[in-house]
């Protein structure tokens, strides 16, 4: 097919009966390029956000497995994909110029042959959605790290995840999985591989340290590091002291520069909760908090509401009670979510139900929107109460 | 699996969306490639107008509120189904404006048969 002529551009403006006066000089001739029914193109429909990032020169990715739908990831943020259908012909071509830029440029050529590219009916719409992070706990709960002494590392045929393998498996951005990571206390150990602590290797380690701060009579704000890797580094490898430290203190530096820690007095109390709770199925609420009070270290105050997502207490039972229950273990899916905690509970007020859903909560979103959206609400003895939509087999 | 989208080397060139109703079919039988869609002008107050066989389409230009990327496949790669967006691709173009032709094509009458 040649191109078309000036002539021939004319001859059709004369037999559409337009009147060229009323043009711009410029004129696209559109025809269809060699590949443009390959169906090789396709759309993406960009957020704001993403298109400053593409432009920018950063890449964008898709993430699952064939069993998960897929998400797209920036660096820092992830979306759901969905195919959006349109009833129109959506075409896409290069190199076509809009009336301001014919404008701009008085010399451009006043005949333009611009090549389609692509067509299609539809194209990928995002919407931002919470990253997918469970799989991260879950990977690396396969094979938690027992210590040195465990003999199960020699002979483990677990897999071992780098941060690479962590990249391409989990349907979430870098900066979101390597956030987790640090939410999870998850540790580098051989230098690659991302491990977490087994639970009572963990409060083995976090027994050492409470127990020299106590011995050596020191300040819960000013934990020396230095001391407790001489101290107990013949006990645990120095990286798992210096690790513990991390995950239960806040690190400063004094202005010798000297490390110290500042302990985090809710998370070892929660922490010793957990491993109390752990034992048994159920327990009467005044006899644990006594427990609890004595099992935590010297100048710490326990609190019920350092359990939030950790343990239920039921108040409606004589005596009263508590349990654990943890919110990582509950399932990711909204719906799935609200149905697991209606069959643990029947009723939930709002204040015991929010450590439980607040995850679940899209940017912008709150609790109680939440709860419109997958509960009922009702009245019980004069307090507002949730239950389920549907009946609970 | 997972399949990166980079914008590769060099700025994102800046193509440009027309949406159109209905179908796009070629006229005999055979590919569309190579085949002529139309004739674009715009007026001078800067309005597209689309010269597609015998209809006019007069349509507008609209800055698009959420740009598009375009993806193209890498060749070698697997043929994805609608529902699986993996394969490997490229993004190839950014497009932020589109030319929307939703007006009825008004068709261009070529002749008149006289009564006799």
């Amino acid at each position: 097919v040649s191109e078309r002529s000036r002539a021939e551009v004319d001859a059709t403006l004369q037999t559409a009966k337009l009147n060229p006066a009323e043009l711009l000089p410029a004129v696209h001739c559109v025809s269809f390029g060699p590949q443009a029914s390959a169906g090789e193109c396709c759309l993406l429909q960009l957020e704001p956000e993403l298109c400053a990032e593409l432009e920018a020169g950063r890449s964008l990715v898709i993430r699952g497995e064939k069993d998960e739908q897929a998400v797209l990831c920036s660096r820092d943020k992830t979306y759901d994909m969905k195919i959006a259908d349109t009833s129109n012909m959506l075409l896409f071509i290069p190199g076509c110029k809009t009336p301001e830029q014919l404008n701009a440029d008085p010399a451009s050529c006043n005949m333009i042959y611009s090549q389609i590219a692509g067509f299609s009916k539809n194209y990928w719409e995002l919407r931002r959605c919470r990253p997918k992070l469970k799989k991260l706990r879950k990977l690396l709960m396969e094979d938690p790290y027992e210590g040195p002494s465990s003999q199960k590392d020699q002979t483990s045929t677990f897999s071992k995840y780098t941060t690479e393998d962590l990249f391409s498996l989990i349907q979430a951005s870098e900066e979101e999985i390597l956030h987790q990571l640090q939410v999870i206390d998850a540790c580098k150990i051989e230098g690659r591989y991302w491990r977490v602590l087994e639970f009572n290797y963990e409060m083995k380690l976090l027994d050492h340290v409470t127990q020299l701060i106590d011995s050596e009579s020191w300040s819960l704000k000013k934990v020396p590091l230095r001391t407790c890797l001489e101290e107990l580094g013949s006990l645990e490898p120095r990286e798992m002291i210096e690790h513990i430290l991390l995950s239960y203190g806040r690190k400063y530096i004094d202005d010798a520069g000297e490390v110290y820690f500042e302990m985090r007095e809710d998370k070892i109390c929660r922490a010793i909760a957990q491993m109390l709770l752990q034992n048994a199925v159920k327990f009467n609420l005044s006899e644990f908090q006594e427990v609890w009070q004595q099992s935590v270290p010297d100048g710490m105050t326990t609190r019920l509401d350092q359990l939030k997502g950790l343990a239920l207490v039921d108040k409606s039972s004589r005596p009263e009670t508590i349990c654990l229950l943890k919110v990582e273990d509950l399932p990711e899916d909204n719906q799935e979510r609200f149905n697991s905690l209606f069959s643990i509970r029947e009723k939930w007020t709002e204040v015991d139900i929010t450590p439980y859903i607040q995850d679940l909560c899209a940017e912008k979103q709150t609790v109680g929107a939440l709860l419109t959206k997958y509960a009922r609400s009702s009245m019980l003895n004069g307090v507002k109460v949730y239950n389920s939509r549907r009946p609970i087999s | 699996p997972c399949s990166s989208y980079s914008s590769g080397t060099g700025p994102l060139a800046q193509w440009m969306l027309v949406e159109l109703q209905g179908e796009v079919e070629p006229r005999q039988s055979g590919s569309l490639a190579g085949s002529l869609l139309g004739d674009l002008h715009y007026t001078c107050e800067g309005i597209p107008v689309l010269i597609v066989g015998h209809h006019i389409l007069y349509g507008k230009v609209v800055q698009l509120e959420k740009p598009f990327a375009v993806l193209v496949k890498q060749a070698g790669a697997p043929q994805p189904s609608p529902g699986e967006p993996q394969g490997h691709y490229t993004v190839t173009a950014l497009i932020k404006t589109k030319l929307l032709f939703k007006t009825r094509p008004k068709p261009i009458i070529t002749h008149v048969p006289k009564k006799v």
